[in-house]
């Protein structure tokens, strides 16, 4: 019987078969890994994109956005960091200027609470304007969507007031502090008389007549859902009016400089949000024009001269919040024409808005499409966007 | 042997090789596919039901019904003796597209499949098949499969899609939300607050979105709505999942999930997925909550109980479900 004959060159080809053979085994298994989706990739951080060359470099003036609770300014295309992230359960959002641009007001949100703080562009000199928080529970409060009066002497939010009678009721209403030097938290005074058990009223506007534009949540018997509405209420503790019909489920209003058009989230009470505009005359909406539809758009925000606004939307697979940019089409002059037939929402067309009569327009202008301004980051869509010029 | 046998070794051993590696990274799966999938069907309808309602056996295009079930598996119970806290039905016709998804009331007083009457989340303690079995004869219905879950798979399921994308429809605040996921005591509580419109949830502020119901004038219905919400953003999520994706996602379950789809089955296993991004249309699916006048509330046994009122519920579920 012949035995094989083991000289070098067998076995060193049997040794590179075998190491061929193991490299493929690992070759299979880490390109099975390298092909699974990335669904959970990590976002970029503002401050490592590379944005300076890009549409977002020519936006005028400053923004204030939020990521992973964290405060960032954008200027000239360039994200640095105001406020950082706390720490633990939290993080700073919503920031707003006051009237003169010399300060900001933020929340701080906590674990069980949030606060106003007043803080000056650079994130220096911090001010706590609230005092929300507690040992116990379900004593502490909620403080959200700031946004200082014109003149600058009151400050307007949504807050949290304990109802005694049912403490399952948890419902924030608009309220309204003095914010000269030496008032306290303890001089506000509620504006608004929230549903029960909806989420109640926020997002308060307040406009220079003295009146207050605001996001109201009501239960609608017809859909049998929690709807929104945006709402008017001359004074404190006056009954407000619907501005927009309860099945458009609009939120997140945000008026143009010039006071004239208010723009707007409208979601229908499905899963799909639209931004629209329409004519804004001190007491009545027009009727709304669609600029972006097929988009979870979010928290628009007017540049400091009126002629776009940039918003939050998801971008692709990842489905991250991304700021995007839509120049908004100048208002068209009013003809004594027929008012032209209802249109679909999504169509980016006029849509008129029932309970205001329809006024004669034009038709309206082409629509020009959003520009995404970022990609990899992940704002915070709930936080409003501060800009100014 | 010659230099043919040689490179036909060379060969046979690389194929080997890899389809080892692609063994070993699948193994997972397909530990869990036997340890926690394939298991106990529903037992038969009773013959009244068997003439009442025709069983659609899930194969082939043929429609079919899901039961899926969620609950808090925190120390409050005993290992696998948990409640519903979230039942959904789900009717998918992969002819149609069209896909029912119906929401059962956690705290539906019935007859419960194993004797005796109670609310219908609490049947579970006495094993899935018995939910199973309580659902199909109080609604008059085949279930043909059924899954489970439990909070924190969940909770890891979501973070490992990257999160969901979805409007939240109004502000969700409960001061008295269970802390059970972050503190030893199950009795524990916190507050939430999801604020509205389109955001982005990880797995944690979606538990919340779903979980919370204090504060809701809907209480449990307006839950079932959110729930409905949630899961819909998760399958538009899982379009993009690939096979590459499902170690991952089921190192996420761990003990946190249980079905009777056999997930060794990859060919029905694919055919689903397909199925699954093939619906895409939101007009396709079709969500109902049995608010009144499908229920009413009472007060049994000094339990705040929602009671069903069948006259109405029975032929929808048998438009809808059959």
């Amino acid at each position: 019987m012949m035995r094989p004959r083991w000289t070098t060159g067998r076995v060193g080809v049997v040794v590179l078969m075998a190491t061929v053979w193991i490299a493929s085994g690992v070759a299979a298994y880490l390109y099975l890994g390298a092909h699974r989706t990335m669904l959970a990739g990590e976002a970029k951080k503002p401050t490592e994109a590379r944005l300076r060359q890009g549409p977002i470099s020519h936006l005028p003036g400053t923004l204030y956005l939020v990521q992973g609770g964290t405060l960032y300014r954008l200027e000239r295309g360039s994200f640095s960091p105001v406020l950082k992230a706390p720490g633990g359960a939290s993080r700073w959002t919503q920031p707003v200027f006051t009237p003169n641009g010399q300060s900001l007001v933020v929340v701080r949100r906590d674990y069980a609470s949030s606060d106003l703080y007043l803080v000056d562009p650079s994130g220096h000199n911090l001010n706590l304007l609230t005092h929300n928080a507690s040992r116990t529970v379900e004593a502490n409060h909620w403080a959200f969507y700031p946004r200082p009066s014109p003149d600058g002497g009151s400050l307007f939010y949504s807050y949290d007031r304990k109802d005694p009678s049912n403490f399952y009721n948890v419902v924030l209403s608009v309220y309204a502090m003095p914010m000269s030097a030496g008032s306290s938290f303890n001089q506000a005074k509620k504006w608004t008389a929230p549903t029960s058990f909806t989420g109640g009223d926020i997002q308060p506007v307040p406009l220079p007549s003295g009146a207050v534009i605001y996001t109201k949540y009501s239960f609608d018997d017809k859909t049998g859902k929690i709807l929104s509405q945006i709402y008017l209420t001359p004074r404190a503790g006056a009954q407000g009016k619907a501005l927009t019909p309860i099945e458009d489920s609009c939120l997140q209003p945000a008026l143009s400089p010039d006071g004239q058009r208010l723009a707007m989230i409208c979601t229908g009470g499905k899963q799909f949000a639209s931004l629209e505009i329409a004519h804004f005359d001190g007491s009545k909406l027009g009727p709304a024009q669609v600029l972006v539809s097929g988009q979870l758009a979010a928290q628009p925000t007017w540049s400091p001269d009126g002629t776009s606004l940039v918003y939050l939307a998801p971008q692709g697979l990842h489905g991250r919040f991304q700021l995007w940019l839509q120049p908004v089409p100048a208002p068209e002059p009013t003809v004594s024409t027929a008012p032209t037939p209802s249109s679909i929402r999504g169509s980016q067309a006029a849509r008129p808005t029932p309970t205001v009569p329809a006024t004669p327009t034009a038709p309206p202008s082409p629509v020009p499409q959003p520009v995404q301004l970022t990609s990899d980051l992940d704002f915070d869509a709930t936080s409003t966007i501060a800009w100014r010029g | 042997m010659g230099w043919r046998g040689m490179l036909a070794l060379f060969f046979v051993g690389l194929l080997t090789s890899g389809l080892a590696g692609a063994a070993a990274y699948f193994l997972p799966v397909v530990v869990a596919a036997y340890a926690q999938t394939g298991l106990a069907r529903p037992a038969p309808p009773t013959p009244d039901q068997a003439r009442s309602v025709p069983s659609a056996a899930p194969a082939g295009g043929s429609a079919f019904t899901v039961l899926l079930m969620g609950s808090d598996d925190d120390a409050k119970f005993a290992q696998g003796v948990y409640l519903t806290q979230s039942m959904i039905l789900i009717r998918i016709d992969p002819a149609t597209r069209h896909v029912t998804m119906l929401s059962i009331p956690r705290d539906l007083y019935v007859p419960w499949s194993t004797g005796g009457r109670g609310k219908i989340d609490e049947v579970h303690q006495h094993g899935d098949a018995a939910s199973v079995a309580t659902v199909e004869r109080n609604f008059n219905i085949h279930i043909d499969e059924w899954a489970w879950v439990g909070l924190k798979g969940l909770v890891k399921l979501i973070d490992l899609m990257g999160g969901v994308d979805l409007t939240t429809g109004n502000p969700v605040l409960d001061d008295f939300y269970p802390a059970d996921l972050e503190s030893t005591n199950p009795y524990s509580y916190k507050r939430v607050a999801v604020l509205p419109g389109p955001q982005h949830l990880d797995g944690i502020h979606a538990l919340e979105y779903v979980r919370s119901r204090h504060g809701d004038i809907q209480e449990d219905f307006g839950r079932s709505q959110r729930q409905q919400q949630v899961l819909l953003a998760l399958r538009t999520k899982a379009r993009n999942v690939n096979a590459a994706d499902l170690p991952g996602i089921v190192a996420s379950f761990h003990d946190e999930f249980k079905t009777s789809f056999n997930l060794t089955d990859f060919g029905r296993l694919r055919s689903l997925l397909s199925l699954a991004s093939q619906i895409s249309d939101p007009s396709q699916i079709e969500q109902i909550v049995l608010v009144p006048p499908y229920t009413g509330s009472d007060v049994i046994n000094g339990a705040d109980v929602v009671t069903p009122n069948w006259s109405l519920i029975r032929p929808l579920v048998q438009q809808k479900f059959t």
